[in-house]
Protein backbone atom coordinates (compact mmCIF):
# COMPACT_ATOMS: atom_id res chain seq x y z
CA UNK A 1 0.00 0.00 0.00
CA UNK A 2 1.58 3.34 -0.95
CA UNK A 3 2.29 6.10 1.35
CA UNK A 4 -0.42 8.38 0.13
CA UNK A 5 -3.38 5.43 0.42
CA UNK A 6 -1.84 4.93 4.25
CA UNK A 7 -2.22 8.06 5.14
CA UNK A 8 -6.14 8.92 3.72
CA UNK A 9 -7.21 5.75 5.48
CA UNK A 10 -5.29 7.33 8.94
CA UNK A 11 -7.02 10.57 8.12
CA UNK A 12 -10.08 9.34 7.86
CA UNK A 13 -10.33 6.84 10.66
CA UNK A 14 -8.89 9.42 12.85
CA UNK A 15 -11.56 11.90 11.54
CA UNK A 16 -14.26 9.63 11.71
CA UNK A 17 -13.37 8.44 15.89
CA UNK A 18 -12.39 12.21 16.28
CA UNK A 19 -16.21 13.07 15.36
CA UNK A 20 -17.76 10.47 17.34
CA UNK A 21 -16.01 11.18 19.74
CA UNK A 22 -16.68 14.47 20.34
CA UNK A 23 -20.30 14.19 19.37
CA UNK A 24 -20.55 11.39 22.53
CA UNK A 25 -18.62 13.73 24.73
CA UNK A 26 -19.99 16.55 23.65
CA UNK A 27 -23.76 15.59 23.89
CA UNK A 28 -24.21 14.78 26.96
CA UNK A 29 -22.63 18.27 28.53
CA UNK A 30 -25.10 20.01 27.18
CA UNK A 31 -27.66 22.01 28.88
CA UNK A 32 -30.96 21.45 27.51
CA UNK A 33 -33.30 23.82 28.36
CA UNK A 34 -36.16 22.25 31.29
CA UNK A 35 -40.07 23.84 31.36
CA UNK A 36 -41.49 23.59 34.86
CA UNK A 37 -43.31 20.14 33.99
CA UNK A 38 -39.77 18.87 33.45
CA UNK A 39 -40.05 18.47 29.58
CA UNK A 40 -38.29 20.32 26.67
CA UNK A 41 -41.92 21.69 25.67
CA UNK A 42 -41.30 19.38 22.58
CA UNK A 43 -44.64 17.91 21.65
CA UNK A 44 -46.05 15.64 19.34
CA UNK A 45 -49.71 14.15 18.48
CA UNK A 46 -51.08 17.27 19.65
CA UNK A 47 -49.92 16.98 22.92
CA UNK A 48 -50.50 13.63 23.88
CA UNK A 49 -46.91 12.86 23.57
CA UNK A 50 -43.90 15.07 25.08
CA UNK A 51 -40.19 14.88 25.48
CA UNK A 52 -38.87 15.03 29.02
CA UNK A 53 -35.70 15.18 30.18
CA UNK A 54 -33.28 12.73 31.46
CA UNK A 55 -29.81 11.90 31.69
CA UNK A 56 -28.61 8.74 29.85
CA UNK A 57 -28.56 5.67 31.83
CA UNK A 58 -24.86 4.45 32.81
CA UNK A 59 -24.92 1.59 30.89
CA UNK A 60 -25.67 2.71 27.97
CA UNK A 61 -22.62 5.75 28.23
CA UNK A 62 -20.10 2.96 29.72
CA UNK A 63 -21.43 0.30 26.47
CA UNK A 64 -20.84 3.32 24.02
CA UNK A 65 -17.56 3.94 25.44
CA UNK A 66 -16.30 0.19 25.23
CA UNK A 67 -16.95 0.87 21.47
CA UNK A 68 -14.30 3.50 21.16
CA UNK A 69 -11.68 1.68 23.20
CA UNK A 70 -12.25 -2.00 21.68
CA UNK A 71 -12.42 -0.15 18.12
CA UNK A 72 -8.82 1.51 19.39
CA UNK A 73 -7.45 -1.77 20.30
CA UNK A 74 -8.90 -3.87 17.20
CA UNK A 75 -6.74 -1.23 15.14
CA UNK A 76 -3.78 -1.77 17.48
CA UNK A 77 -3.59 -5.64 16.99
CA UNK A 78 -5.01 -6.14 13.70
CA UNK A 79 -4.47 -4.75 10.25
CA UNK A 80 -6.78 -2.17 9.54
CA UNK A 81 -5.25 1.48 10.10
CA UNK A 82 -3.51 2.55 6.60
CA UNK A 83 -0.24 0.30 6.59
CA UNK A 84 -0.21 -0.32 9.91
CA UNK A 85 0.40 -4.44 10.17
CA UNK A 86 -1.11 -4.80 13.31
CA UNK A 87 0.61 -6.01 16.91
CA UNK A 88 -0.40 -9.70 16.07
CA UNK A 89 0.94 -10.16 12.77
CA UNK A 90 -2.04 -11.52 11.69
CA UNK A 91 -2.71 -12.40 7.93
CA UNK A 92 -5.42 -14.50 6.48
CA UNK A 93 -3.06 -16.55 4.51
CA UNK A 94 -0.93 -17.11 7.90
CA UNK A 95 -4.25 -18.48 9.71
CA UNK A 96 -5.03 -20.58 6.32
CA UNK A 97 -1.18 -21.61 6.82
CA UNK A 98 -1.49 -22.70 10.60
CA UNK A 99 -4.29 -24.37 10.00
CA UNK A 100 -3.70 -26.66 6.88
CA UNK A 101 -0.26 -27.17 9.21
CA UNK A 102 -2.51 -28.08 12.68
CA UNK A 103 -4.82 -30.51 9.72
CA UNK A 104 -1.85 -32.23 8.62
CA UNK A 105 0.00 -32.62 12.18
CA UNK A 106 -3.59 -34.55 13.11
CA UNK A 107 -4.21 -36.22 10.15
CA UNK A 108 -0.60 -37.77 9.61
CA UNK A 109 -0.36 -40.45 12.41
CA UNK A 110 -3.76 -41.47 10.98
CA UNK A 111 -2.52 -40.87 7.39
CA UNK A 112 0.50 -43.65 8.10
CA UNK A 113 -2.17 -46.21 9.89
CA UNK A 114 -4.55 -46.17 6.85
CA UNK A 115 -1.77 -45.88 3.88
CA UNK A 116 0.00 -49.35 5.90
CA UNK A 117 -3.32 -51.38 5.80
CA UNK A 118 -4.51 -52.55 2.55
CA UNK A 119 -7.58 -50.95 1.16
CA UNK A 120 -9.55 -54.71 1.44
CA UNK A 121 -8.68 -54.92 4.99
CA UNK A 122 -8.94 -50.99 5.97
CA UNK A 123 -12.95 -51.78 4.46
CA UNK A 124 -13.84 -52.91 8.05
CA UNK A 125 -12.41 -49.62 9.21
CA UNK A 126 -15.90 -47.96 9.29
CA UNK A 127 -14.31 -44.01 9.85
CA UNK A 128 -11.74 -44.73 6.84
CA UNK A 129 -14.99 -46.12 4.86
CA UNK A 130 -16.58 -42.92 5.65
CA UNK A 131 -13.18 -40.68 4.95
CA UNK A 132 -13.16 -42.29 1.15
CA UNK A 133 -17.16 -42.21 0.31
CA UNK A 134 -16.62 -38.59 1.24
CA UNK A 135 -13.58 -38.08 -1.11
CA UNK A 136 -15.34 -40.20 -3.50
CA UNK A 137 -18.67 -38.27 -3.54
CA UNK A 138 -16.75 -34.64 -4.33
CA UNK A 139 -14.62 -36.35 -6.97
CA UNK A 140 -15.13 -39.67 -8.57
CA UNK A 141 -19.16 -39.88 -8.06
CA UNK A 142 -20.03 -37.05 -10.97
CA UNK A 143 -18.74 -39.82 -13.30
CA UNK A 144 -18.90 -43.01 -11.80
CA UNK A 145 -22.11 -42.12 -10.04
CA UNK A 146 -22.75 -41.94 -6.56
CA UNK A 147 -22.98 -45.43 -5.61
CA UNK A 148 -20.26 -45.99 -8.11
CA UNK A 149 -22.74 -48.19 -10.34
CA UNK A 150 -20.92 -46.17 -13.50
CA UNK A 151 -22.63 -44.58 -16.52
CA UNK A 152 -23.15 -45.93 -19.51
CA UNK A 153 -23.67 -42.74 -21.31
CA UNK A 154 -19.82 -42.00 -20.46
CA UNK A 155 -18.52 -45.33 -20.82
CA UNK A 156 -17.79 -44.95 -16.98
CA UNK A 157 -17.17 -48.57 -15.45
CA UNK A 158 -18.75 -49.72 -12.35
CA UNK A 159 -15.93 -49.70 -9.94
CA UNK A 160 -17.75 -52.20 -7.53
CA UNK A 161 -17.97 -55.30 -9.69
CA UNK A 162 -15.29 -57.69 -10.32
CA UNK A 163 -14.96 -56.72 -14.10
CA UNK A 164 -11.72 -54.26 -14.57
CA UNK A 165 -10.39 -52.79 -17.99
CA UNK A 166 -6.65 -52.35 -16.27
CA UNK A 167 -6.37 -54.76 -13.55
CA UNK A 168 -8.67 -54.77 -10.44
CA UNK A 169 -5.15 -55.01 -8.17
CA UNK A 170 -4.68 -52.05 -5.93
CA UNK A 171 -1.48 -50.83 -7.42
CA UNK A 172 -3.21 -50.87 -10.62
CA UNK A 173 -6.31 -48.91 -9.88
CA UNK A 174 -4.01 -46.39 -8.04
CA UNK A 175 -2.47 -46.12 -10.83
CA UNK A 176 -5.60 -45.45 -13.36
CA UNK A 177 -6.43 -42.59 -10.52
CA UNK A 178 -3.27 -41.15 -10.32
CA UNK A 179 -2.78 -40.63 -14.22
CA UNK A 180 -5.95 -41.09 -15.69
CA UNK A 181 -6.67 -43.71 -18.54
CA UNK A 182 -7.77 -42.90 -22.32
CA UNK A 183 -9.86 -45.86 -23.67
CA UNK A 184 -9.69 -45.30 -27.49
CA UNK A 185 -11.95 -47.37 -29.37
CA UNK A 186 -11.65 -46.49 -33.29
CA UNK A 187 -14.28 -45.44 -35.50
CA UNK A 188 -14.23 -48.78 -37.72
CA UNK A 189 -18.09 -47.84 -39.91
CA UNK A 190 -15.98 -47.48 -42.77
CA UNK A 191 -13.86 -50.01 -42.86
CA UNK A 192 -16.69 -52.78 -42.28
CA UNK A 193 -19.51 -51.26 -44.08
CA UNK A 194 -22.98 -51.38 -42.93
CA UNK A 195 -23.66 -54.82 -43.13
CA UNK A 196 -20.25 -56.00 -42.51
CA UNK A 197 -20.98 -53.64 -38.62
CA UNK A 198 -23.86 -55.51 -38.31
CA UNK A 199 -22.57 -58.51 -38.75
CA UNK A 200 -19.53 -58.39 -36.50
CA UNK A 201 -21.98 -56.87 -33.94
CA UNK A 202 -23.94 -59.83 -34.24
CA UNK A 203 -20.18 -62.18 -33.36
CA UNK A 204 -19.62 -60.16 -30.63
CA UNK A 205 -23.26 -60.52 -29.31
CA UNK A 206 -22.39 -64.23 -29.56
CA UNK A 207 -19.64 -63.93 -27.60
CA UNK A 208 -21.17 -63.50 -24.52
CA UNK A 209 -23.67 -65.72 -25.17
CA UNK A 210 -26.46 -63.12 -25.77
CA UNK A 211 -29.20 -64.01 -28.73
CA UNK A 212 -27.89 -62.87 -31.68
CA UNK A 213 -28.34 -63.99 -35.32
CA UNK A 214 -26.44 -66.70 -36.11
CA UNK A 215 -26.16 -66.33 -39.68
CA UNK A 216 -24.93 -62.72 -39.30
CA UNK A 217 -22.19 -64.12 -36.78
CA UNK A 218 -20.80 -66.47 -38.99
CA UNK A 219 -20.04 -64.15 -41.47
CA UNK A 220 -18.34 -61.32 -39.14
CA UNK A 221 -16.30 -64.10 -37.25
CA UNK A 222 -13.55 -63.89 -40.54
CA UNK A 223 -14.18 -59.43 -40.14
CA UNK A 224 -13.51 -60.15 -36.53
CA UNK A 225 -9.72 -60.42 -37.05
CA UNK A 226 -9.43 -56.56 -37.15
CA UNK A 227 -10.94 -56.28 -33.52
CA UNK A 228 -8.91 -58.93 -32.11
CA UNK A 229 -5.58 -56.67 -32.51
CA UNK A 230 -6.85 -55.08 -29.01
CA UNK A 231 -9.75 -57.24 -27.88
CA UNK A 232 -7.58 -60.28 -28.51
CA UNK A 233 -8.55 -63.64 -31.04
CA UNK A 234 -10.42 -64.74 -28.29
CA UNK A 235 -12.73 -61.24 -27.20
CA UNK A 236 -11.10 -62.00 -23.84
CA UNK A 237 -9.71 -58.49 -23.96
CA UNK A 238 -6.61 -57.22 -22.79
CA UNK A 239 -6.22 -55.39 -19.85
CA UNK A 240 -2.61 -53.71 -21.10
CA UNK A 241 -4.94 -51.25 -22.94
CA UNK A 242 -7.82 -51.32 -21.53
CA UNK A 243 -9.74 -53.19 -24.11
CA UNK A 244 -13.27 -54.78 -22.51
CA UNK A 245 -13.42 -58.61 -22.42
CA UNK A 246 -16.14 -59.02 -24.71
CA UNK A 247 -17.03 -62.03 -23.52
CA UNK A 248 -19.27 -61.34 -20.16
CA UNK A 249 -22.08 -59.62 -19.55
CA UNK A 250 -20.63 -56.33 -18.48
CA UNK A 251 -20.74 -53.47 -21.14
CA UNK A 252 -19.39 -50.27 -20.88
CA UNK A 253 -21.40 -48.35 -23.19
CA UNK A 254 -24.46 -51.15 -23.09
CA UNK A 255 -24.99 -54.42 -24.67
CA UNK A 256 -27.77 -54.62 -27.25
CA UNK A 257 -27.24 -54.80 -30.54
CA UNK A 258 -27.82 -50.74 -31.37
CA UNK A 259 -25.39 -49.73 -28.85
CA UNK A 260 -22.27 -52.53 -29.97
CA UNK A 261 -23.13 -51.52 -33.55
CA UNK A 262 -22.89 -47.42 -32.32
CA UNK A 263 -19.63 -48.28 -30.75
CA UNK A 264 -17.87 -50.08 -33.90
CA UNK A 265 -19.55 -47.38 -36.59
CA UNK A 266 -17.99 -44.18 -34.53
CA UNK A 267 -15.56 -45.32 -32.31
CA UNK A 268 -15.34 -44.31 -28.41
CA UNK A 269 -13.37 -42.37 -26.24
CA UNK A 270 -13.22 -42.63 -22.32
CA UNK A 271 -11.80 -39.92 -20.16
CA UNK A 272 -10.91 -40.68 -16.99
CA UNK A 273 -8.75 -37.87 -15.65
CA UNK A 274 -5.36 -37.71 -14.07
CA UNK A 275 -6.12 -37.24 -10.55
CA UNK A 276 -2.52 -36.66 -9.02
CA UNK A 277 -2.98 -32.85 -8.79
CA UNK A 278 -5.92 -32.69 -6.91
CA UNK A 279 -5.53 -35.90 -4.67
CA UNK A 280 -3.33 -37.25 -2.08
CA UNK A 281 -1.87 -41.14 -1.62
CA UNK A 282 -4.26 -41.36 1.46
CA UNK A 283 -7.35 -40.13 -0.37
CA UNK A 284 -6.39 -42.03 -3.37
CA UNK A 285 -5.91 -45.17 -0.58
CA UNK A 286 -8.89 -44.44 1.17
CA UNK A 287 -11.63 -43.88 -1.90
CA UNK A 288 -10.00 -47.37 -3.15
CA UNK A 289 -10.72 -48.48 0.81
CA UNK A 290 -14.66 -47.15 -0.04
CA UNK A 291 -14.71 -49.23 -3.39
CA UNK A 292 -13.56 -52.18 -1.88
CA UNK A 293 -16.11 -52.01 0.90
CA UNK A 294 -18.76 -51.82 -1.39
CA UNK A 295 -17.83 -53.95 -3.23
CA UNK A 296 -17.91 -56.79 -0.59
CA UNK B 1 -30.15 29.94 26.17
CA UNK B 2 -28.11 26.96 28.01
CA UNK B 3 -24.72 25.88 26.92
CA UNK B 4 -24.35 24.87 23.35
CA UNK B 5 -28.21 24.06 23.05
CA UNK B 6 -28.43 26.24 19.95
CA UNK B 7 -25.95 23.44 17.82
CA UNK B 8 -27.61 20.72 20.29
CA UNK B 9 -31.23 22.03 18.59
CA UNK B 10 -29.92 22.30 15.30
CA UNK B 11 -29.03 18.94 14.61
CA UNK B 12 -31.84 17.17 16.94
CA UNK B 13 -35.11 19.18 15.38
CA UNK B 14 -33.98 19.00 11.97
CA UNK B 15 -34.32 15.44 10.53
CA UNK B 16 -33.53 16.32 6.96
CA UNK B 17 -29.56 18.08 8.68
CA UNK B 18 -29.45 15.00 10.55
CA UNK B 19 -29.84 12.49 8.00
CA UNK B 20 -27.34 14.37 5.75
CA UNK B 21 -24.49 14.26 9.04
CA UNK B 22 -25.36 10.47 9.21
CA UNK B 23 -24.54 9.98 5.48
CA UNK B 24 -21.08 11.99 5.93
CA UNK B 25 -20.10 9.67 8.71
CA UNK B 26 -20.97 6.47 6.83
CA UNK B 27 -19.24 7.69 4.03
CA UNK B 28 -16.13 8.65 5.47
CA UNK B 29 -15.73 4.69 6.18
CA UNK B 30 -16.84 3.81 2.66
CA UNK B 31 -14.22 6.28 1.41
CA UNK B 32 -11.68 4.80 3.92
CA UNK B 33 -12.58 0.81 2.93
CA UNK B 34 -13.00 0.73 -0.49
CA UNK B 35 -11.43 3.75 -2.51
CA UNK B 36 -7.97 2.88 -1.95
CA UNK B 37 -9.26 -1.26 -2.94
CA UNK B 38 -10.51 0.49 -6.01
CA UNK B 39 -8.33 2.46 -6.87
CA UNK B 40 -5.48 -0.36 -6.53
CA UNK B 41 -7.47 -3.16 -8.63
CA UNK B 42 -6.08 -0.90 -11.49
CA UNK B 43 -2.43 -1.98 -10.39
CA UNK B 44 -2.83 -5.65 -10.49
CA UNK B 45 -0.94 -7.24 -13.38
CA UNK B 46 -0.77 -10.15 -14.76
CA UNK B 47 1.87 -12.50 -14.07
CA UNK B 48 3.53 -14.51 -16.44
CA UNK B 49 2.08 -17.34 -17.59
CA UNK B 50 -1.36 -15.43 -16.67
CA UNK B 51 -2.78 -15.02 -21.01
CA UNK B 52 -5.58 -13.11 -22.77
CA UNK B 53 -8.16 -15.49 -23.01
CA UNK B 54 -7.97 -16.62 -26.53
CA UNK B 55 -10.94 -16.32 -29.02
CA UNK B 56 -12.51 -19.74 -28.32
CA UNK B 57 -12.52 -19.60 -24.39
CA UNK B 58 -13.32 -15.59 -25.00
CA UNK B 59 -16.81 -16.79 -26.20
CA UNK B 60 -17.25 -19.30 -23.68
CA UNK B 61 -16.92 -16.99 -21.24
CA UNK B 62 -19.11 -14.93 -22.75
CA UNK B 63 -21.74 -17.67 -22.84
CA UNK B 64 -20.77 -18.22 -18.84
CA UNK B 65 -22.07 -15.01 -17.98
CA UNK B 66 -24.62 -14.15 -20.60
CA UNK B 67 -26.34 -17.64 -19.28
CA UNK B 68 -25.80 -16.96 -15.88
CA UNK B 69 -23.52 -19.52 -14.13
CA UNK B 70 -22.65 -16.85 -11.59
CA UNK B 71 -25.65 -16.96 -10.21
CA UNK B 72 -24.67 -20.64 -8.63
CA UNK B 73 -21.17 -21.09 -9.05
CA UNK B 74 -18.54 -18.92 -7.62
CA UNK B 75 -14.86 -18.46 -8.93
CA UNK B 76 -13.45 -17.64 -6.07
CA UNK B 77 -11.60 -19.78 -3.62
CA UNK B 78 -11.49 -18.17 0.20
CA UNK B 79 -8.26 -18.67 2.34
CA UNK B 80 -9.97 -21.11 4.77
CA UNK B 81 -9.00 -24.63 4.75
CA UNK B 82 -12.37 -26.30 4.36
CA UNK B 83 -11.89 -24.45 1.08
CA UNK B 84 -8.62 -24.62 0.08
CA UNK B 85 -8.87 -29.11 0.56
CA UNK B 86 -11.43 -29.01 -1.20
CA UNK B 87 -11.00 -26.72 -4.38
CA UNK B 88 -7.46 -26.04 -4.31
CA UNK B 89 -5.19 -23.20 -3.80
CA UNK B 90 -7.53 -20.07 -2.79
CA UNK B 91 -7.85 -17.60 -5.30
CA UNK B 92 -5.43 -14.44 -6.02
CA UNK B 93 -6.56 -11.06 -7.72
CA UNK B 94 -4.03 -11.90 -10.97
CA UNK B 95 -6.05 -14.60 -11.89
CA UNK B 96 -9.12 -12.83 -12.95
CA UNK B 97 -7.33 -9.98 -14.54
CA UNK B 98 -8.77 -10.73 -18.09
CA UNK B 99 -12.59 -11.51 -16.37
CA UNK B 100 -14.76 -8.45 -17.36
CA UNK B 101 -16.68 -8.53 -15.29
CA UNK B 102 -14.94 -10.80 -12.55
CA UNK B 103 -16.80 -14.42 -11.61
CA UNK B 104 -16.03 -14.11 -7.61
CA UNK B 105 -19.27 -14.08 -5.74
CA UNK B 106 -20.20 -14.98 -2.64
CA UNK B 107 -23.25 -17.06 -3.78
CA UNK B 108 -22.98 -21.02 -4.12
CA UNK B 109 -25.97 -23.15 -5.00
CA UNK B 110 -23.39 -25.31 -7.34
CA UNK B 111 -19.22 -25.87 -5.96
CA UNK B 112 -16.70 -22.91 -6.84
CA UNK B 113 -15.40 -23.86 -10.55
CA UNK B 114 -12.35 -21.44 -10.24
CA UNK B 115 -10.59 -24.56 -10.85
CA UNK B 116 -12.58 -26.77 -12.27
CA UNK B 117 -10.63 -27.04 -15.87
CA UNK B 118 -9.60 -30.73 -15.97
CA UNK B 119 -11.04 -32.16 -13.37
CA UNK B 120 -13.99 -33.73 -15.48
CA UNK B 121 -13.16 -35.03 -19.02
CA UNK B 122 -14.75 -32.66 -21.92
CA UNK B 123 -17.50 -35.74 -22.98
CA UNK B 124 -18.80 -35.41 -19.09
CA UNK B 125 -19.14 -30.93 -19.36
CA UNK B 126 -20.93 -31.86 -22.60
CA UNK B 127 -23.45 -34.66 -21.46
CA UNK B 128 -23.54 -32.55 -18.13
CA UNK B 129 -24.33 -29.58 -19.60
CA UNK B 130 -26.85 -30.82 -21.84
CA UNK B 131 -28.93 -33.06 -18.97
CA UNK B 132 -27.06 -32.64 -15.64
CA UNK B 133 -29.03 -35.63 -14.24
CA UNK B 134 -27.58 -38.07 -16.88
CA UNK B 135 -24.77 -37.70 -14.98
CA UNK B 136 -25.37 -36.15 -11.49
CA UNK B 137 -28.79 -37.51 -10.50
CA UNK B 138 -29.37 -35.47 -7.48
CA UNK B 139 -28.30 -32.30 -9.41
CA UNK B 140 -30.47 -29.41 -9.51
CA UNK B 141 -28.59 -27.37 -12.12
CA UNK B 142 -31.03 -26.37 -15.27
CA UNK B 143 -29.61 -27.47 -18.56
CA UNK B 144 -28.42 -26.35 -21.31
CA UNK B 145 -29.07 -27.89 -24.87
CA UNK B 146 -29.69 -25.65 -27.28
CA UNK B 147 -25.90 -23.95 -26.96
CA UNK B 148 -25.18 -27.72 -28.97
CA UNK B 149 -26.57 -25.99 -31.77
CA UNK B 150 -25.94 -22.50 -31.42
CA UNK B 151 -22.96 -21.59 -33.20
CA UNK B 152 -19.72 -18.69 -32.92
CA UNK B 153 -19.89 -15.26 -34.82
CA UNK B 154 -15.91 -15.20 -35.45
CA UNK B 155 -16.96 -11.51 -36.42
CA UNK B 156 -18.00 -11.01 -33.46
CA UNK B 157 -15.47 -12.58 -31.34
CA UNK B 158 -12.86 -10.58 -33.62
CA UNK B 159 -14.94 -7.33 -32.19
CA UNK B 160 -14.85 -8.08 -28.56
CA UNK B 161 -10.83 -8.64 -28.86
CA UNK B 162 -10.75 -5.09 -30.22
CA UNK B 163 -12.71 -3.73 -27.48
CA UNK B 164 -10.47 -5.44 -24.83
CA UNK B 165 -7.12 -4.34 -26.73
CA UNK B 166 -8.91 -0.65 -25.89
CA UNK B 167 -8.72 -1.93 -22.41
CA UNK B 168 -5.45 -2.88 -22.01
CA UNK B 169 -5.65 -6.44 -23.05
CA UNK B 170 -2.95 -7.62 -24.79
CA UNK B 171 -4.10 -8.98 -28.28
CA UNK B 172 -2.26 -8.30 -31.33
CA UNK B 173 -3.31 -8.12 -34.26
CA UNK B 174 -2.40 -11.63 -35.90
CA UNK B 175 -3.80 -13.14 -32.64
CA UNK B 176 -7.25 -10.93 -33.83
CA UNK B 177 -6.80 -12.37 -37.28
CA UNK B 178 -6.25 -16.64 -35.82
CA UNK B 179 -9.80 -15.95 -33.91
CA UNK B 180 -11.81 -16.89 -37.41
CA UNK B 181 -9.94 -20.11 -37.75
CA UNK B 182 -10.22 -20.60 -34.01
CA UNK B 183 -13.92 -20.22 -33.79
CA UNK B 184 -14.82 -22.26 -37.18
CA UNK B 185 -17.56 -25.19 -36.43
CA UNK B 186 -17.05 -24.40 -32.73
CA UNK B 187 -20.92 -24.33 -30.84
CA UNK B 188 -21.40 -22.23 -27.83
CA UNK B 189 -21.29 -25.75 -26.13
CA UNK B 190 -17.47 -26.16 -27.29
CA UNK B 191 -16.55 -22.41 -25.93
CA UNK B 192 -17.90 -22.89 -22.79
CA UNK B 193 -16.71 -26.84 -22.56
CA UNK B 194 -13.20 -24.85 -23.48
CA UNK B 195 -13.51 -22.18 -21.06
CA UNK B 196 -14.82 -24.29 -17.87
CA UNK B 197 -11.71 -26.58 -19.09
CA UNK B 198 -9.08 -23.41 -18.42
CA UNK B 199 -10.33 -22.76 -14.88
CA UNK B 200 -7.55 -22.80 -12.65
CA UNK B 201 -5.78 -24.02 -15.48
CA UNK B 202 -4.38 -21.61 -18.22
CA UNK B 203 -5.26 -18.42 -15.76
CA UNK B 204 -2.43 -19.61 -13.53
CA UNK B 205 0.78 -18.46 -12.98
CA UNK B 206 3.52 -21.28 -13.35
CA UNK B 207 4.61 -20.12 -9.64
CA UNK B 208 1.53 -20.48 -8.25
CA UNK B 209 0.32 -23.37 -9.91
CA UNK B 210 0.39 -26.45 -7.37
CA UNK B 211 -2.64 -26.09 -5.63
CA UNK B 212 -3.06 -27.16 -2.08
CA UNK B 213 -4.49 -30.64 -2.91
CA UNK B 214 -6.71 -31.93 -0.30
CA UNK B 215 -6.01 -33.67 2.64
CA UNK B 216 -8.08 -36.45 4.43
CA UNK B 217 -10.10 -35.13 7.36
CA UNK B 218 -8.66 -35.32 11.09
CA UNK B 219 -11.83 -36.37 12.36
CA UNK B 220 -11.89 -39.68 11.91
CA UNK B 221 -10.76 -42.75 14.25
CA UNK B 222 -8.21 -44.96 14.12
CA UNK B 223 -9.38 -48.60 15.63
Amino acid sequence: MSTFWSIWIMALAVTNMGITLFLFLWGQRVEIPVLPDGTTGHVWAHGVLRESVRKLPRWWVWMSASMFAIGVVYLALYPGFGSHKGLLGWTSHGELARDVANNRATARGFDAYYLSVAPAELASNPAAVQLGERIFIDNCAACHGRHAQGNKLLGAPNLIDADWLYGGDDATVKTSILNGRHGTMPPLGEALGEAGVGNVANYVLGLSGAAHDAQAAAAGQPMFALCAACHGPDGKGNPALGAPNLTDTVWLYGGDLAAIKQTIVAGRSGVMPAWQSRLQAVDVHLVLTWMRAQSD
Amino acid sequence: MAKGYRYFEAIEKHAGALGVGIAIMVSLGGLAEITPLFMRAHEVSAEAGVKPYDPLRLAGKDIYVREGCYLCHTQMIRALRAETQRYGHYSVSEESVYDRPHQWGSKRTGPDLARVGGKYSDAWQQLHLMDPRAVVVESNMPGYPWLATEAIDAEDIKARMRVLRTLGDPYSESDIAAATQAVEGKTAMDALIAYLQGLGVANVAQADAPADAPSAPANAGAP
